[in-house]
């Protein structure tokens, strides 16, 4: 068994419980800053360190600033009217019967899953993969941050004086 | 117990505490955080698949398209909610109802 990675991924569990419970929207958004970081580091233990970069600057960087920003601008109001907290407090006892229950069933089952794996060649690059044999991605992609920026542009349209 | 199902159990969890923010939180912020962290236990799904059938690197082409989609509906979502705010002074769930007939 591979203990560094296993300890990274009770640490995402441990640092995702904190995103939930945090009474701040801030400190909820840093835990999931460091929830990015500690699943850009299990990509890197992986071998995947292309994941890795672009989960660590666009996950833990952009989506992190965004985030931010949107909490500084409605934070005034998430002090006056702040959630009721039972249930959120109510979550490491949820978390720790889903673990007790899933424990009988779910690990025999992915044993089972991992056999029903097809091993591939493993051979390639990621710029192989991403140029050659998927570039019809690469436009989808494009299409999809156009998109994006199409949302932005018509959710907060230019005012313009009559 | 092997390592693929020890994991795999622990991304189980991970789903599991992003899904309960979901369903308990009424703040829009929060469903945000929480569809984030069901986001990441799929992205640990996919790469960790891709690990153990040994096809990394077509897993990280797939997972560089997911990040994309992922920050743009992050993206989208987040607008919305500010634009919701300064349109009816709240972030909660239940109160975007101005569009009910």
């Amino acid at each position: 068994m591979n203990d560094p990675r296993l300890v990274l991924f009770a640490l995402t569990a441990l640092f995702s419980i904190w995103a939930v419970m945090a009474r701040s929207l801030l400190t909820s958004a840093i835990m999931l800053a460091l929830v990015s970081v500690t699943v850009s580091l299990i990509f890197f233990d992986y071998g995947a360190p292309w994941a890795g970069v672009f989960e660590l600057s666009v996950c833990a960087g952009l989506i992190t600033v965004l985030f931010i920003g949107a909490v500084s601008l409605i934070r005034s109001e998430e002090e006056k009217h702040p959630e009721s907290r039972a249930r959120f407090y109510a979550l490491p006892l949820a978390a720790a019967i889903f673990a007790i229950a899933g424990w009988f069933y779910l690990p025999p089952f992915f044993a089972e899953m991992a056999g029903w794996a097809r091993p591939g060649t493993g051979g390639g690059t990621i710029g192989l993969a991403l140029w050659d044999m998927r570039r019809q991605d690469l436009l989808g992609q494009v299409l999809m941050l156009a998109a994006g920026v199409f949302v932005i542009k018509s959710v907060f349209p230019r005012r313009t004086e009559k | 117990m092997s390592s693929f199902a020890m994991e795999w159990y622990l991304i189980a969890l991970l789903m599991f505490i992003g899904f309960y923010c979901m369903l308990v939180s009424r703040s829009i912020v929060r469903q945000l955080v929480g569809l984030e962290i069901v986001s990441k236990a799929a992205m640990l799904a996919l790469i960790s698949a891709g690990y153990w059938s040994n096809n990394l690197v077509f897993a990280q082409a797939l997972l560089i398209t997911m990040i994309v989609i992922e920050v743009v509906v992050v993206a989208a979502g987040l607008a919305l909610l500010v634009k919701n705010f300064r349109l009816h002074g709240s972030a909660d769930i239940w109160k975007l109802d101005s569009l009910k007939g």
